[in-house]
């Protein structure tokens, strides 16, 4: 997560200090978005996706080439959630369908974008699997009409998808955290969630300040897991402490056999991210063979699933001793956060109930500041056609001498009528983003309860265990 | 690798054969008197590890958790069939239909389950006991309860199918059902025990993998699937000793491997021997050409 506005660091560890922080969401399955794929249905809807791709090739091109003189057209404008709803990640969907509805609602309240007063947010599941996803993608470019941008991929499907909405010239805010994003190509690619090796970093940076010098570096041999552990275990390196790394594969029926070679090296932490079945049986064989030792997490393994499945191996009172949290920052304060609260609450019976766990979820805040980001530079750019306000959004992001600062669609739409120049400064705080359409952030680690802040690092703080 | 992470590990793989003997027995009676593929087999472990959770959850122990499984695998195997699968087969369907019906089955009950306890996990009430270390290996009581359990179920399976008329019946059912019921066996009673049989061996390896496991959701049985049916293949397909033996090989050469190589290769050491046991005898180490229930 992003949180470019330099907030208060509260130094390590932290005490009372500020309330500001992110929680990472309580990931549920949604039931409010309608879902574009089906595992069983996929290789037919390759076929149909792979036939309406072509079929529709030459209208899309055609449209786009219209759509470079000034926009007249008054139709309805679709931002795409593009994210599992399905399988072991779909709670990532509704996280990103929690960003995007209040986003849609608030702009086409403000009046919509240029002549377009209907916008709405449109959701497609990917099942965390790239063949799932490819087809999902292609469906979507040939089939959206005003199509504005994507929220997404993530880890599971960036890999195989991005290149797509990237030659549809659609522009994406990814909540991939993978590595091979950090220095993408990719023109229509924009992240302003941290990388999982940034993460990787601000776990090492936690344990050595609390003075581990060896520790067990466990992580299931998924995407996204494998995405943190390099760097957790270079960055403890880099900070003079021995590390045990093992990467294992997920949901086996038991762990006794890797344990035993991690206990070995008598660690007095670990650092770890796996799916919550894995952890549950890691950590009680860990528990049963050796002793309970503290856990450094990841915002992947902040979720109520995961501390549920390990608090039940291990027992919640264990949990809660011994379990620290890495994962990105926002600040839970200032005008852009409560824009964003008022901007949620219109739409509060639409998103996955209780409304109250994204209030300060990082990645639906990224995911509303994205839709916002897109919609300014079309105002901006005066044009609904990304190829030509795409570079609009770098833009109205980075700091220009004189811009109104601004914190919502209808702010930005309303100065930008004025004739000013704007700065967008959201809920996650000032976003800078790099020449690879990267910004990065600062990092927290939290609690058992997935958002209670032990600490707090910037990202020159992270830096240091590069 | 030192003597002292083998020994251990060997025990560990002697934990995990002894679920996978549990479900893979279970798994190839049914199939050796049936000829159906039933697909939904993981999916029915599950549906009995939560059964037995919610028995655990009202105060029972782990052996009510256990019986409860078994008999909830035992009826649900039974109305599945006479309810699900043999109007299909009446009609005709074939083979790889038949795959299908379980296979669809098995989402309709995965689907379920989740609809009913929601995406979340769990985990049973229990002490998994002191740690022992007999000649080297390590177990706790949880561990010895489970070899105990499967070694006794083996032995019953084993003596049921070589030593009774019921086994006797059996055998002849899945050798020739035909000729079967021309001699004068029931086969529709002996198909009905054979699901009763399954199901029940079904239910004690859900409750049993879900105990190992510590928590559980309603996936874990269906990725545990693909083991079980090749645990009875690498056995002999419709052999209850050439899934017990299988289940031996696989659960000792994925810990071996994960002890020697890597823990994310134990995996393919474990498909890799199937795989080239199957080279040398396509129909498994324990059987012939022809597919038959047998000891």
């Amino acid at each position: 997560m992003n949180a470019g506005i330099p907030s208060k660091d509260r130094g390590f560890p932290t005490g009372e200090g500020e309330r500001a922080r992110v929680r990472l969401a309580v990931r549920r399955p949604s039931v409010t978005v309608r879902n574009y794929t089906n595992k069983r249905a996929g290789t037919v809807i390759t076929a149909l996706a792979s036939a309406a791709v072509i079929a529709l090739a030459g209208c899309g091109s055609s449209s786009k080439t219209a759509a470079t003189g000034p926009d007249t057209g008054t139709g309805p404008l679709t931002f795409a959630v593009f994210n599992p709803f399905s399988g072991p990640d779909a709670s990532f969907g509704p996280e990103q369908v929690a960003g995007c509805l209040p986003a849609a609602a608030a702009i086409q309240a403000a009046g919509g974008i240029l002549d377009h007063k209907q916008v709405s947010c449109k959701s497609a599941d990917t099942r965390g699997d790239p063949a799932d996803a490819v087809p999902a993608a292609e469906q979507l470019i040939a089939s959206t009409s005003g199509f504005m941008g994507v929220l997404g991929p993530g880890s599971d499907e960036a890999s195989a998808t991005v290149p797509l909405f990237d030659r549809a010239h659609i522009p994406m805010f990814g909540d991939t955290g993978q590595k091979v994003f950090d220095k993408s190509s990719f023109n229509y690619f924009y992240r302003i969630t941290a990388p999982d090796d940034a993460v990787g970093y601000a776990m090492a940076l936690y344990a050595h300040q609390k003075g581990y010098s060896h520790v067990a570096g466990v992580f299931g041999n998924d995407i996204s897991s494998q995405g943190t552990a390099p760097t957790a275990a270079a960055g403890f390196r880099h900070l003079g402490g021995t590390i045990v790394t093992q990467s294992i594969p997920l949901d086996q029926s038991s762990y006794r056999t890797e344990i035993e070679q991690v206990i070995g090296s008598h660690p007095q932490a670990i650092m770890t991210e796996a799916d919550p079945q894995t952890s549950g049986t890691y950590m009680a064989e860990l528990r049963q063979l050796y002793k309970v030792i503290p856990i450094i997490g990841t915002n992947g393994t902040n979720q109520p699933p995961w501390f549920k499945a390990v608090g039940g191996a291990i027992g919640q009172a264990n949990l809660a001793t011994y379990y620290a949290g890495a994962q990105p920052y926002a600040p839970v304060t200032g005008a852009p956060y409560q824009e964003w609260r008022k901007e949620l609450a219109v739409v509060a019976g639409k998103v996955s109930q209780p409304v109250t766990q994204w209030e300060q979820d990082s990645y639906a805040m990224a995911a509303w500041d994205s839709i916002n980001l897109i919609a300014l530079a079309a105002q901006e750019a005066k044009s609904t056609n990304p190829a030509v306000f795409n570079p609009d959004i770098v833009r109205i992001a980075g700091p220009t001498p004189g811009a109104t600062v601004v914190h919502s669609f209808a702010e930005g739409k309303q100065a930008l009528a004025a004739g000013k120049k704007i700065q967008y400064v959201g809920a996650v705080g000032a976003i800078t983003f790099d020449q690879y359409r990267n910004s990065p952030g600062q990092f927290e680690i939290v609690k058992s309860d997935g958002h209670t802040p032990i600490v707090t690092y910037t990202a020159n703080q992270v830096a240091a265990a590069r | 690798m030192t003597a002292s992470i083998f020994i251990p590990s060997v025990g560990f793989g002697l934990v995990t054969a002894s679920i996978l003997a549990l479900a893979a027995v279970g798994f190839t009676l049914q199939f050796g008197v049936t000829n159906i593929l039933n697909l939904a087999y993981g999916d029915l472990m599950t549906a009995a590890a939560y059964i037995g959770y919610v028995v655990n959850r009202h105060g029972g122990s782990i052996a009510l958790s256990l019986l409860a499984g078994a008999a909830f695998g035992a009826l649900s195997a039974f109305l599945l069939n006479r309810l699900v699968y043999t109007p299909f087969l009446r009609r005709g369907t074939k083979l790889f239909g038949m795959v299908i019906v379980t296979l669809s089955v098995g989402v309709i009950i995965q689907n379920t389950l989740l609809a009913i306890g929601g995406a979340t996990f769990f985990t049973y009430n229990f002490s998994v006991g002191s740690a022992v270390h007999p000649l080297g290996f390590v177990f706790n009581t949880s561990q010895l309860m489970i070899i105990g359990l499967a070694v006794a179920a083996m032995i019953v399976v084993q003596l049921l199918l070589t030593q009774t008329r019921l086994g006797k019946a059996m055998r002849a059912t899945a050798a020739n059902p035909g000729l079967a019921q021309a001699s004068g066996i029931a086969t529709d009673r002996v198909v009905d025990i054979a699901w009763l049989l399954s199901g029940l061996l079904c239910g004690l390896a859900g409750v049993v993998l879900v105990l190992n496991t510590t928590a559980f959701q309603s996936t874990t049985g269906s990725g545990f699937l693909v083991i079980i049916i090749a645990a009875a293949m690498l056995g002999g397909v419709g052999r209850a000793t050439g899934a017990m033996v299988g289940a031996l090989v696989l659960g000792l050469v994925t810990e071996i491997s994960a002890a020697y190589i890597s823990p994310s290769y134990k995996e393919i050491f474990a498909f890799g021997v199937l795989v080239i046991v199957l080279l040398v005898r396509p129909t498994g180490i324990f059987t012939g050409a022809q597919r038959e229930v047998a000891g």
